[in-house]
């Protein structure tokens, strides 16, 4: 057990180390920070001083070393736009971020479940039908497409909710949430919407098949055939042994809500760190790019991790294949 | 009954006659500092122009006026500039204002550390008087000083040094990145860099406010449909730049209001003079046709410029024939028309300079710096193409353009150029002079344009106190630049800003935001 988990920790660590220098080998295409940092009065002297500050002039390997190391100490350096520490910047765009995923999140399951269940249930109803065909649009329609198209019937024809932002947040320590307002609240529901109908539309279609699969078990024929409700046949028998794939789907999902927020952020101008991130590619900011890519891929490598060891817990093949070497 | 209404009618009253308001406004940059020294960019002047002052300013149409100095008048023979200033202004944390904050200031902002010390390179010296009178020395007599540092703004030495900002910090930022202790109408009460800044009026600002705002926010938006929709829902006021596309749309609409003007920036196409040969041509490898000025020329006949108005920017710019536009300081009158659209003359030209069949070549265009840059190079290429220019176009982002110009990674390029002082020495000493690192010329002339004459004349327009003899050197550098061609000048950018209805407020050409002139109805 402790052997596995030393490899796959080490594993992991390759993984990032390896993103983090393809991410850093990529940098140098996104363009030259300097004339963004310099106005247009800037002479060629400023502009090889500045490189010499930033240490731009340093070869790959010496500046991606000088990462690594700071970065191993918690240090990601300063951002070239605003003259910060970056870290400083990052934890004040997460809770914007960590809220809109965790609402979208949420709904994302709870109607994709509810939606999945339904049109098993009534497989050939109208309506479930007609959920199934709307769900297509969740599925093929691009995240802006869908954002701008709800901005412009809720916030410009309806004027409804707010077209863009977070609202008023209220500052609890060092998180600022906008659960508290009701601007806030107004604010989350557009972006939340547009951010979770992809995983809503998966997470519904994944129920569904499995639902529809699980009600031809003969186990599901016995409990009818015993005259048990079906109320209880549906959600203690079927849904249970439905949801097994579907935690796991929603798992690693998780970790694309997150990282795909980039484009809802954009949308609707939403504070968080995606929309940071853009900000960052286009003045090239690269501290803040390299921690935000960094930071993600932590976070999916944490989730695979996690996964792994859940699995090998759970699933004693794993370890049995281990005990047949000997 | 009768009283309801009674209180209706003075709801009304006080309604319109109270005219205190908020006001939101969102643009596509936030101002990365609030430092006035740190960044020569317009979002951050622009930005600051509202929070600090500088001894003169720019009125509505451009005007220099006074502001912290009420008077300036030259020393001796040009030896300088004695500046007299105002009394009893006072900072936003209640510091009176004195020369020593202007002393402090010039120090500040002339310094290697600071991005504006381009600024003051004809200043010798700076001399306190008494506590309202300075004088500005320089090296050699210059007319245009005064209106030269208009984005100078003055910063309080003492809050400056007590908070460790007296020199700004780019790298890494201090005090003065975020916080801000200016003269202005205005001062920011909350600033959170990418998100929001507030500002509210100041109550001991030594003008008369002509203004009704008690509190603003600006927001940056990036994305453009998402500020639009903005304007239209209402959630903000004012937005810059409308999409040039959505003009038509947003004219038609009552709640909005869409002002039209033209900016400061003129956008040019610019040549490789120095190289020996082509770097993107298919066939002509071993010679650069761009070094003859009548092909030159011939790329300016064979432009159609009021066609790309037309199309491209739905006729909001003006074509220009020259490096600055007709509002700028200089600018030459009598050479105000531009080459005429003409394929057969551009033809005839290309054939005598001997390449009768044409030639291919390598265009670069930036894709995100100027309005709609991209398609006016793709519209540039077709039109270049009818006479035999066979041009294969390469759009970039702009963090990548500057540095392909600056490797000479072009055959032909485009430019925009906004001369800062609003004159028209700026493009000059910038873009046309012969590229000098240690006098500080040419630091954008990619091409290496150079013309002894030119270089002759710059220096004595910088320092020729009279106005006519000083036009007239401008007027021969202009037309020494049309007739070797030395870039091809296209149009003027238009400006494009979005308001709601009930906005009342005055667009300056160097398309920055001036507050105190914004009324909400």
């Amino acid at each position: 057990m402790l052997a596995y988990l030393i490899r796959r920790v080490a594993q992991s660590g390759l993984v990032l180390l390896i993103v983090g220098m393809v991410a850093f080998g990529m940098f140098r295409f996104v363009g030259d920070p300097i004339d963004n940092m310099l106005g247009q009065e800037r002479t060629q002297e400023d502009i090889d001083r500045l490189r010499g500050q930033l240490g731009l002039d340093q070869p790959f390997a010496v500046q991606y070393f000088r990462f690594l190391e700071n970065a191993a100490q918690g240090n990601f350096g300063v951002s070239y736009r605003q003259g910060r520490p970056v870290s400083d910047i990052l934890l004040e765009r997460a809770p914007a971020t960590l809220e809109l995923a965790a609402v979208s999140g949420f709904l994302a399951i709870a109607m994709g479940i509810a939606l999945g269940v339904f049109t098993a249930i009534r497989r050939n109803g109208f309506s479930a039908n007609f959920i199934m065909s709307a769900s297509l649009i969740g599925v093929s329609l691009p995240t802006f497409l869908i954002g701008i198209l709800l901005i412009y019937i809720f916030s410009v024809e309806l004027g409804w909710l707010p077209s863009f932002g977070r609202g008023e947040t209220v500052r609890i320590g060092n998180w600022t949430t906008g659960f508290l307002t009701e601007t806030g609240l107004k604010a989350l529901v557009l972006p939340s919407i547009t951010l979770g109908l992809y995983q809503m539309t998966l997470i519904m279609r994944l129920v569904r098949s499995e639902m529809l699969e699980v009600l031809r078990q003969d186990y599901i024929r016995f409990a009818r055939a015993r005259g048990l409700r079906d109320r209880v046949v549906n959600f203690r028998h079927a849904l249970k042994n439905t949801m097994m794939p579907v935690i796991t789907v929603i798992g690693l999902q998780l970790g694309s809500i997150i990282a795909f927020a980039i484009i809802t952020e954009t949308v609707f101008q939403w504070p968080g760190v995606g929309l940071l991130f853009i900000n960052a590619i286009q003045f090239v900011d690269i501290p803040v790019m390299a921690a935000y890519l960094m930071l993600i891929s932590v976070m999916f490598v944490g989730i695979n991790l996690i996964v792994d060891v859940l699995y090998f817990l759970i699933d004693p093949r794993l370890r049995a294949d281990r005990a047949g070497a000997h | 009954m009768l009283r309801t209404i009674r209180y209706a009618a003075i709801a009304v009253a006080l309604g319109s006659a109270a005219q205190a308001a908020e006001f939101t406004w969102a643009e596509t940059t936030d101002p990365q500092t609030m430092d006035p020294h740190a960044v020569n960019s317009a979002p951050v002047l622009g930005f600051l122009n509202n929070v600090y002052e500088g001894l003169v300013r720019r009125g509505k149409d451009m005007s220099v006026e006074p502001a912290l100095a009420t008077a300036w008048e030259p020393i001796g023979a040009g030896e300088g500039w004695r500046f007299t200033l105002r009394e009893g202004v006072t900072f936003h944390d209640g510091a009176d204002f004195t020369a020593e904050d202007v002393l402090f200031s010039y120090q500040r902002a002339s310094d290697e550390a600071s991005d504006t010390r381009s600024w003051f390179a004809a200043v010798s010296e700076v001399n306190v008087v008494d506590d309202y009178t300075i004088d500005i020395m320089t090296s050699a007599p210059n007319p245009i000083f005064p209106s030269s540092i208009a984005n100078w703004m003055i910063m309080d030495s003492g809050w400056a040094e007590a908070n460790n900002a007296a020199l700004p910090d780019k790298e890494s930022g201090n005090y003065a990145t975020l916080n801000t202790n200016g003269t202005g109408a205005f001062q920011v009460t909350a600033r959170e860099p990418g998100l929001r800044t507030v500002l509210e009026p100041f109550a001991g600002w030594w003008g008369e406010a002509e203004h009704n705002i008690t509190r603003a926010e600006l927001t940056p938006i990036q994305n453009p449909a998402t500020a639009l929709a903005a304007l239209l829902s209402g959630d903000v006021d004012y937005i810059n730049p409308v999409p040039i596309q959505d003009v038509a749309r947003l004219a038609e609409n009552p709640d909005v209001n869409v002002i039209q003007g033209i900016e400061a920036r003129v956008i040019m196409l610019g040549f490789p003079h120095e190289a020996d040969a082509l770097k993107y041509s298919a066939e002509t490898t071993d010679a650069n046709p761009f070094a003859d000025p009548r092909v030159r020329q011939a790329v300016a006949h064979a432009v159609n410029v009021p066609a790309i108005l037309q199309t491209i920017m739905r006729g909001n710019a003006e074509e220009v024939s020259q490096l600055v536009s007709p509002a700028m300081n200089g600018f030459s009158t009598g050479l105000a028309d531009r080459p005429a659209y003409d394929p057969d003359q551009a033809r005839v030209l290309l054939a005598e300079a001997g390449y009768p069949d044409g030639f291919s070549f390598g265009l670069k265009c930036p894709n995100d710096r100027y309005l709609n840059d991209e398609s006016v190079c793709q519209a540039v290429t077709g039109m270049l193409a009818q006479v035999g220019m066979r041009a294969t176009l390469d759009a970039m982002p702009v963090q990548n353009y500057w540095p392909e110009l600056r490797a000479d990674n072009y055959d032909m390029y485009l430019l925009g150029w906004s001369p800062g002082t609003f004159d028209a020495e700026h493009p000059i000493r910038f873009l046309a002079a012969t590229p000098n690192e240690e006098k500080k010329l040419g630091s954008w002339n990619f091409g290496g344009y150079s013309n002894a004459r030119v270089d002759e004349l710059l220096p004595m327009v910088q320092s020729e106190i009279d106005a006519d003899k000083r036009q007239g050197m401008v007027d021969e550098i202009t037309k020494i630049l049309q007739d070797e061609v030395a870039y091809v000048p296209l149009y003027v950018q238009p400006l494009v800003w979005g308001t709601r209805s009930n906005i009342a407020l005055t667009q300056r050409p160097d398309n920055f935001f001036i507050l105190r002139w914004v009324t909400v109805n």
